[in-house]
């Protein structure tokens, strides 16, 4: 493929154009509808930047930007590396997702933080805006420090977003997120990257891999793990993954865009370029640390599934299910080490990797949407409230079922394609048994996807069946009996009256009976729900009395300015899952295969 | 004409301190107006100082010496100097930059922050001066004159509020300040005895044996080697490393703020840069490479990890802004010299000293801006709402936005986050550390990273994400007042100089914080400015002058 490199601003630009948005939020605080306005004019602005290097991109045109561009400063930011963007395949299927991404989001957001009445909303978007830029420097840079730069900005500009409640809980959160990320960042990734430069002189990507090969293979085995476990920390792997349910507490579009698509896929985006472009797959192979990596990944996906199968709030679920299926992309990396030395099966684990990137965000991105428009229009945060909510939310909850299809990876829907490639690499590459991890994992989704669907279409909210995975204490208890004569909210397994004892923070909300009071916050009684099992739910969501009542097939169900993101997304899903190769996003991967294997 | 200049840059602001004094007989509150004056001629000087060194091929070194040359060296070799040299090279050169701008910047922070008086910016310019002579003397005993002129006149400065702490807190940094001074002086009088010179080219060369009259080199000598201790036991005093940083929180957190800006970003420099300098071009790489010399240089390591960890620590758990901006500086300068060591330890090569060097220079002057800019918010935020201590400052962020925002990007920039100045001098010192594989250090430098972010995420937290605390009484708004109202006598704030706050010190705290932003892109300017340095230390060579 001939390789060809342009110099272009349009890299700058897409990463800038979300900064220079922050400016014009900022000022227009006072003004709502303008400052949304600047959040949805940015996000097609970067979308359509980015768009447009897209077609020279697959004919292997890269666009190039580095600071020697600006007059009278040449490009080094420190020694041996340059400040310097570069739209290259990989880049861009991270880029183009992102951005793509974003221009749903702005809207959902919008609707998201009016429908709540969330304060500091100004903060809100120009953190918002921030992280994109951030988001948008990662994919492009060109070399290790530059990524770095990006990544630590990333970190910086997510945590007001995090934090963003102000409560207890939320501070908790953000200050667990900084811990993370910073040791992901400024320690493991830092010192990756200089152990990368002392051993090659250089960090840029693609150039890098001759000298690791020469070089001591215990140093160059920490670099990986160093940098592996530094881009791991924002990819969820586990054990350093702890961040990421916290991080639950900031409002639903970040949970949704950042911490589904572009925090975590920055993290997973890192392992890619570490494992294709600074290691390559063979001295990944050569090393032994491909199968490692993979074991991690294999590891975190089926622990992270287990998890989730006894989270009872809804968005501490889908956030292990991150957790997750992120592992299904470094999993794929990770087994392109062992393919490449078995000689069979490195492109199409490389694909399946890279593909599950687009297809995660679209399923994962549609699952927030849905948890976060049930939060704005009923309150409900909890699974064992949401019984029978197929009436109220139709149109949500048929899109929440058929993203979760895809997530389990039932054919038809993006999940499916990926996790094909997957197995069929694990397979070829001699490593069967990830395969048989990756078919297990996909049982366990369907366990703790199926139960939300069926009882929001199938069961009631006063006619419903036990959740003993979720009820109960683990190990089951001596009355194992159908819960179905107790209240609903009370999922300690105890009488109604115990709960009131051990969960003072959630008094207030007691007091307050099933008042809904729409500028009230959602977390006001969360503050002890760090492990949910045990704990009394506040009564703030679930049916109103006499259940739900029955919302039309037609978007009566609430605002469109959110319903509209949410069936836009689940199209694309689909869309992904019946013609991958006409939705971009496969061209652009086997663009990238061929550049890295040949 | 450019030969003076180093000589000039000492002399102008000592003889403008006689002024303010002087001109005060006969009219009051000049002081600010004369000091404004002086210090803007200096820092004219100091630009003319610096295109002169750097404005040709690599950087010139520019030599004054005091006294003339009617005798004295001869040559390249011959002979030693009698005068006292000063001189102006690429280390040197960056430095007066610094003191120049910082002293111009914090004026516009004493302007309404006070302290008030002439006798106070009497004292202002002769710390400057005292600075400038640090920077600039090329002779060890001189270096420690200048050490006691700004060590005496900061003991003056700090206990300018007169009032009993920071009397106190002088009072520890005399006694402290003068204790490391005299053990510097102990080991110049060993090297003294040794060698017979007290020029630095001189004595470097001595050492390594050039003059006929010496038996090859001295470095196995353990007179020097016990010099060397002497010294960098009492310059790490002057630089506020662990165990020998005790009198900085105090003196700190007494000062008045327009002080604490000042020392706080020149002060402990000045002594983290005499200890580099003699280090590196008085006892150079080829001392350290000598039998078992290398250990000393551990040692200093390990107290510099220490220090690193433990002022981190400390930091975290102090409820004054001031105090723990302080243990901060205890942890960067620990930062600084294992930089300072790793460019000569015999463990790293060529590629480890150039790192180092360019790691401690550029962390040099980035802590300086990035440090001087957090006392001025400190101060600024404490003029305009009170609040002195981190309970104080919940919720400041919505009252004070641009004086927040220069915190979360000072504070960051101190974390390492790039692109900042800060993230620079971090990158440098740790690939240069990294090349020496001494694995516990370089353990210590990247942890370093998270360390800061225990006291610097808890700031921003509470600036932006907490509300006022319940039960605490808010922090009272101080009334503004006009210029030269009576400082009261109750609470450090009323008796720092009873300003409000002004336009001055928002100016300083952003503008501290834009050029930390702006500097981390500025890498390549500032390694080409150090390189003369660093070549000048990978070959041993005593004269820093132009690099190849």
């Amino acid at each position: 493929m001939v390789e060809h490199v342009v110099d272009s601003w349009r890299p700058l630009a897409a990463v800038l154009i979300s900064t220079v948005a922050i400016a014009l939020i900022v000022a227009s605080h006072r003004r709502p509808n303008v400052r949304e306005a600047w959040s949805v004019i940015a996000s097609v602005g970067k979308f359509a930047i980015v768009a447009s290097m897209l077609p020279g991109v697959l004919d292997g045109t890269e666009y190039r930007w580095s600071l020697g561009m600006v007059p009278g400063l040449d490009g080094e930011f420190v020694a041996g590396a340059e400040f310097a963007l570069r739209a290259d395949p990989l880049g861009m299927l991270f880029a183009l997702l992102a951005s793509f991404l974003w221009i749903f989001t702005a809207f959902y957001s919008a609707g998201y933080m009016r429908g709540l009445d969330e304060p500091n909303q100004t903060r809100f978007f120009a953190s918002f805006a921030a992280s994109l830029s951030a988001a948008i420097g990662i994919a492009f840079a060109e070399n290790l420090v530059t990524i770095f730069v990006f990544y630590e900005l990333l970190s910086v500009a997510t945590y007001p977003l995090v934090a963003h409640d102000e409560t207890d809980e939320a501070r908790a959160a953000g200050r667990k997120y900084l811990a993370y990320t910073f040791f992901g960042g400024g320690f493991l990734v830092l010192a990756g990257t200089a152990l990368v430069f002392v051993l090659t002189d250089t960090t840029t990507f693609g150039a890098t891999a001759a000298d690791l090969a020469e070089a001591d293979p215990a140093l160059a085995r920490a670099a990986f793990g160093l940098l592996a476990a530094g881009f791991g920390v924002k990819a969820g792997l586990m054990p350093l993954h702890s961040w990421l349910p916290d991080a639950m507490v900031a409002p639903t579009p970040v949970s949704g865009l950042l911490h589904a698509v572009a925090v975590v896929k920055s993290g997973a985006f890192g392992v890619a370029r570490v494992v294709l472009e600074v290691f390559e797959p063979d001295l990944v192979g050569e090393l032994g640390v491909g199968l490692a990596l993979a074991a991690v990944a294999a590891f975190t996906l089926t622990a992270a599934s287990i998890i989730a199968l006894r989270a009872d709030r809804l968005k501490r679920r889908l956030a292990f299910s991150t957790v997750s299926q992120l592992s299904y992309i470094v999993l794929g990396l990770g087994l392109a080490g062992p393919a490449a030395v078995a000689g069979s099966g490195t492109k199409t684990v490389i694909i399946g990797g890279l593909l599950h990137i687009p297809a995660h965000a679209f399923m994962k991105l549609t699952l927030f949407f849905c948890a976060g428009f049930i939060h704005v229009e009923t309150h409900t945060d909890y699974i064992s409230e949401m019984d029978g909510i197929g009436k109220r939310m139709p149109l949500t909850m048929a899109a929440f079922a058929v993203a979760a299809a895809g997530m389990a990876g039932i054919p038809l829907v993006a999940g499916f394609v990926s996790k094909w490639f997957l197995l069929i690499g694990a397979v070829e590459a001699n490593q069967a048994i990830f395969a048989v991890v990756l078919l297990i994992s996909g049982v366990l989704n369907i366990a703790y996807f199926w139960p939300i669907v069926y009882g929001a279409f199938f069961e009631s909210h006063d006619d419903a069946d036990g959740k003993p995975l979720v009820e109960f204490p683990l190990g089951g208890r001596a009355s194992g009996g159908a819960s179905a004569g107790e209240p609903k909210a009370v999922a300690d397994g105890g009488a109604a009256d115990d709960a009131h004892d051990d969960d003072a923070a959630a008094t207030d909300e007691h007091q307050e009976g099933g008042h809904h009071d729409t500028a009230d916050h959602e977390h006001a009684g969360h503050a002890v729900h760090s492990d949910d099992q045990h704990e009394d739910h506040d009564h703030h969501g679930g049916p109103p009395p006499g259940g739900w009542e029955r919302a039309g097939w037609t978007g009566a169900e609430g605002s469109w300015l959110m319903l509209g993101p949410i069936l836009a997304i689940v199209a694309g899903a689909v869309v992904l899952g019946v013609v991958p190769y006409q939705a971009m996003f496969l061209e652009l991967i086997e663009v990238i295969t061929e550049g890295v294997v040949g | 004409m450019s030969e003076l200049l180093p000589a000039l840059l000492i002399v102008l602001p000592i003889i403008g301190a006689t002024l303010p004094l002087g001109v005060g007989l006969l009219r009051e509150n000049v002081g600010w107006s004369i000091a404004a004056l002086v210090l803007s001629v200096e820092a004219g000087l100091t630009a003319w100082l610096a295109t002169a060194v750097y404005g040709g091929e690599g950087a010139t070194r520019i030599v004054h010496v005091l006294g003339g040359e009617t005798f004295g060296r001869r040559g390249a070799t011959e002979n030693f100097v009698v005068g006292i040299e000063l001189v102006a090279d690429a280390f040197s050169g960056l430095m007066v930059l610094l003191v120049a701008g910082v002293a111009l910047g914090v004026l516009a922070f004493a302007r309404r922050g006070g302290p008030r008086g002439n006798a106070f910016y009497s004292g202002y310019l002769l710390l400057t001066g005292g600075l400038m002579g640090l920077f600039l003397t090329g002779d060890l005993f001189n270096l420690f004159v200048f050490l006691e002129i700004v060590g005496l006149t900061t003991y003056g400065l700090v206990a300018s509020d007169r009032d009993a702490e920071s009397a106190v807190a002088a009072l520890k940094y005399l006694v402290i300040g003068t204790t490391g001074a005299s053990l510097y002086l102990l080991g110049v009088g060993y090297l003294f005895l040794r060698t017979g010179a007290l020029n630095m080219v001189d004595v470097s060369r001595s050492l390594a044996g050039e003059p006929e009259w010496i038996d090859g080199a001295l470095y196995g000598d353990s007179l020097v080697l016990a010099a060397f201790g002497f010294i960098a036991v009492g310059l790490m005093t002057k630089a506020a490393i662990y165990p020998l940083h005790t009198w900085q929180p105090d003196a700190y957190a007494a000062a008045p703020d327009a002080v604490t800006v000042y020392i706080s970003a020149l002060v402990s420099t000045g002594g983290a840069y005499a200890f580099a300098r003699v280090t590196w071009t008085v006892f150079t790489p080829e001392f350290f490479a000598v039998g078992q010399n290398a250990r000393i240089l551990e040692l200093v390591i390990v107290l510099a990890c220490l220090s690193v960890v433990l002022g981190s620590g400390l930091a975290a758990m102090q409820r004054r802004l001031k105090r723990l901006f302080a243990y901060s500086s205890v942890s960067q300068f620990g930062l600084i010299v294992i930089g300072v060591c790793v460019a000569v330890h015999p463990a790293g090569g060529t590629q480890a000293t150039r790192l180092a060097v360019y790691g401690v220079v550029i962390h040099l002057l980035g802590h300086g801006l990035i440090k001087g800019g957090l006392f001025a918010t400190v101060g600024a935020l404490a003029h305009g709402t009170g609040a002195r201590r981190v309970r104080e400052y919940a919720g400041l962020a919505k009252r004070r936005p641009f004086l927040s925002g220069s915190m979360a990007v000072l504070g960051l920039a101190i974390v390492g986050v790039p692109p900042t100045i800060g993230f620079l001098g971090k990158w440098y010192l740790a690939v240069g550390a990294l090349n020496t594989r001494l694995w516990p250090v370089i353990f210590v430098v990247f942890a370093s990273t998270l360390l800061t972010l225990l006291y610097v995420a808890r700031l921003l937290e509470k600036l932006y994400f907490d509300g006022p605390a319940e039960g605490a009484a808010p922090a009272a708004e101080p009334e503004p007042e006009g210029p030269g109202a009576p400082g009261g006598a109750d609470g450090a704030m009323m008796t720092d100089g009873a300003g409000s706050l002004s336009y001055g010190m928002i100016a300083l705290a952003v503008s501290a914080a834009v050029l930390t932003v702006l500097l981390g892109f500025a890498g390549s300017a500032l390694t080409a400015a150090a390189e003369p340095i660093a070549q000048a230390v990978i070959e041993a060579a005593p004269e820093v002058s132009a690099g190849g």
